[in-house]
Order: C-alpha cells, then structure tokens, then sequence
C-alpha cells in the first residue's frame, strides 16, 4: 500500500515539474518581451512578479502579477496602485506584454486624475493623507476656523464637482456646508480645482506649510528656541534640540528636557519617584511625566 | 523702593536673554492694545505705559509698568508693579505693588509680558471702585526697605475684580 501511495505522489510531482519547468520557459520568455528593465520582484517559483511601469510625467507605478497553474488558459490576478479595478482583456493569445500595455493605457486615461491631485498637493494645506498613494482619490483640506473638508475626486471625470465632506464644530461646518450647497453651481470644468474651490467658498484658501511654519512648531514652549545654547553648564544637553512633545494631541507642545525638567522642580505641585517627575504641561495643564537624568 | 530685589539683580541667563529678545520682538509686531513699550537698550527691566481702556474707570489716564525680570526667567515670574502713582484700585497698592496671581503663585512660562498686560487691563477694567485695598497703609508700611512684592506671601481671595 504503501509502495502505491509513493509511486502516484511521484508521479504527480514528476507531472509539476514538467508543468513547471515549461510554465518557466514560457515566463521567461514573456518577461523578456516586456523587458527586464521593468521587473521589479521575482517569485522564487516564478508565480509572483512585479513591474515598475513610468507614465510620461515619471510617476512610478507598481504592477503586481499572480500566476497560478492555469496560466496563460486564465489571465493572472493583477493588482496595482490605482483607482477603480483594471479589468484585464485576456484570450487565448494574451502574455504578460499585452496585461503591461492594458495597464499602460489605463494609467494614461488617468493622467487628468493624478495632474488634478498634484494640483491640490502643490497648492492647498492638505493634512490628509500625509503620504499619498496613486490610489487615493481623496483628499483632506484644512479651512482655517479648525475646520477641514475631505474632497473625493473622481476618478473618471477629475475635473467635475467632487464629493466633499466637512469636519468641524456644527456651527462653523454648517457655514461652510451651506456656502458650498449655494455656490457649488459655480463649478467651471475647465478651470483648475484650487481655483474653483476658492470661488465656491468665496475666499482664499489655505497655502501649504513651509518649512518656517513646521520649524516654529519645535521651538521650545519654555525658552522659545530650537536649540539650547551651547553652555557648559548644561552638559551633554548643550545645543540639543527639543525633545519632549506634550503627549496631548490638541496641545503637542515641544519642549527641551531640560527647560521642562527645571520648571517642574520649580514648583511645588510637582512630585517625584525616582527619576521621573510628575507635573502637569505649563500650556494645557494635561499630566505630564518627564524622566531626568540623575547625573548632573 | 523701585530697586530690584535680590532675585532679580542677577544679570540674565543666556536662555532668559534669548526668549526676552523673542518676546520683545513679537510685542513690536504684534504689541497688545493699550500698551506701549518704552524703547531702551535694558532688556532686563521694560518700561511700559498703559493707557486706561475707553468706557472704564480708568479711560484715558496713563501708568506706568516696571517688569524686572529674574535671572532664571521664565522659571519665575517677572516682578511688575506699577511705578507710582499706581492707579487707585481694590487690588493695587499705593506703592505700586499688584495683588494678582498669575504674578506669583500661578505664573507660568507658558504666560508672556503681553498676556500679563492683557490680564492686568482686564483687571483695571473691570475695576468697581477707584479705591485702595483695605490694607493698604499696613501693607506699604511693612514695605518700606524696597521689599519686593514676590516677596509677599500673598492671599488670593477676591476674583470678581
């Protein structure tokens, strides 16, 4: 019995190999076709592969590829980095060269969509997503008056009115909400998407932080500077940059250790166990808890 | 009795200096309503005039501020009194000296020159009565020797005014 159930697991292994070895020959041959420039991975048995397909603006875009046996009689599972699925066109002529040349042409019908969203990057304060992937279609845009606005694009027509949704206090989100329903008519397709949002909402918009604005933000609560002084006094903390953040989310204060650390032991409220104190921030009062070192 | 006190009469650390500097030049920016900074070359002591808000008490008349600041500033508050005559006020002695919080035990660093101003504005505006505090000739007496009001102890029982 056992000599049987041997010989048929051989001979099924025997049968993938033969499989295998002519599936290989025919990836590798379909792979040269698209170029090996372009590969990117390579599964181990040949079933997993990716490209790295430029459009002519030189953004990157990652195509994924899945082969399983049935291949090139089923097309391969594709995933990429795009909005709305890609739908493969497969026939029994199909490679991998012409699943690169669908993707290519779909990428180039979005080309509208991606020159849209490097608009909104460039010119308004978009707070999320922080990094953005080709896939994203949506963007959150801060208002001023602790309001933001998440705008969906769409992919298939970039330049029409997109969905927009309001975060904020009710009262203020309403204002907007209500301008927005009042102008939102006065959407032009042909102008560009900051410039329309600018004439539905009636005002300029926010401008994306420059590198000042985030410097600002790590300037010590205490000493107001960046940087300690370079002093001998301080040790190895001399000329050291801010390094305690109120953990506080709506306060997020940056502070050096050492300007923090001699405020809290000037106050009487203050306690200690061991090396740590226990305060309270000077900016929103949220418990604080600062470890100090012990050598001087 | 406007000399410094002993706190303050140390020269100012370098990070008192920095923030100073900052503080400084925010206020020329951006200087709080009412008040106006008299231009020296001492970044230790300001000297600022402050103009009684319209429709109070105090609408129209000028003081004076003297703001000496602690060697280790912001650590401490700075001392600010008003230099005589000080305005008639429930909580301002005649010798200048402010009974106010945030000035002693409730200072903190995350407070500025400029919102001390604006609170001691809002105090002077919301003021019932120009009147002196009900000890004001003993307080100024046991003042006498240029004691510096931080050294007070003070007792902080009235905030309605």
């Amino acid at each position: 019995m056992d000599v049987s159930k041997k010989f048929t697991t051989d001979q099924s292994r025997c049968r993938e190999l033969a499989m295998s070895s002519s599936f290989c020959r025919r990836i590798y041959s379909e792979v040269e076709e698209v170029g090996w420039e372009h590969l990117l991975k390579l599964g181990e048995d040949l079933s997993f592969l990716s490209f790295r397909i430029l459009d002519n603006k030189g953004r990157a875009y990652i195509l994924e590829i899945t082969l399983d046996k049935t291949y090139p009689r089923y097309p391969p599972s594709v995933s990429a980095d795009v909005p709305c699925n890609f739908n493969l066109e497969w026939t029994s002529n199909s490679k991998l060269r012409d699943v690169v040349k669908q993707f290519h042409e779909h990428v180039y019908k979005l080309q509208d969509f991606w020159s849209t969203l490097d608009d909104i990057d460039r010119s308004l304060w978009v707070t999320d997503p922080k990094q953005s992937h080709h896939a994203m279609s949506y963007r959150q845009i801060k208002m001023g008056n602790d309001c933001s606005i998440i705008l969906s694009v769409n992919s298939g027509d970039p330049r029409s009115l997109p969905e927009c949704r309001f975060l904020g206090s009710d009262g203020k989100v309403n204002f907007l909400r209500e301008i927005w329903k009042r102008n939102c008519k006065k959407w032009a397709k042909e102008k560009s998407f900051p410039e329309n949002l600018a004439r539905v909402f009636d005002t300029h918009l926010l401008e994306p932080p420059h590198g000042e604005k985030n410097e600002e933000q790590v300037e010590c609560g205490i000493c107001y500077a960046q940087y300690l002084p370079i002093d001998d006094e301080l040790g190895a903390k001399s000329g050291s940059a801010t390094d305690h953040t109120c953990e506080n989310g709506n306060c997020n204060r940056a502070f050096h250790s050492v300007c923090l650390g001699d405020w809290l032991r000037s106050i009487t409220t203050t306690r200690q166990s061991f090396d740590v104190l226990f305060g309270n921030c000077p900016y929103c009062s949220d418990p604080i808890a600062l470890k100090i070192s012990t050598k001087k | 009795m406007t000399s410094p006190s002993a706190s303050s009469r140390k020269a100012l650390s370098k990070i008192a200096c920095n923030r100073l500097q900052k503080e400084l030049v925010e206020w020329q920016v951006n200087p709080p309503a009412g008040f106006k900074h008299k231009v020296t070359d001492n970044l230790q002591r300001w000297i600022i005039e402050v103009t009684g808000a319209p429709g109070t008490l105090y609408a129209g008349e000028t003081y004076q501020l003297q703001v000496d600041f602690p060697e280790h500033y912001p650590m401490e508050a700075p001392q600010v009194i008003f230099v005589p005559p000080a305005p008639p006020h429930p909580h301002i002695y005649s010798n200048g000296h402010i009974c106010l919080d945030i000035l002693y035990d409730s200072w903190s660093p995350a407070m500025t020159v400029s919102s001390i101003c604006i609170s001691l504005l809002s105090m002077l505006s919301s003021s019932p009565a120009k009147q002196r505090p009900a000890d004001n000739d003993r307080y100024v007496k046991n003042c006498k020797n240029g004691r510096s009001p931080k050294e007070t102890r003070w007792w902080f029982h009235d905030d309605k005014v």
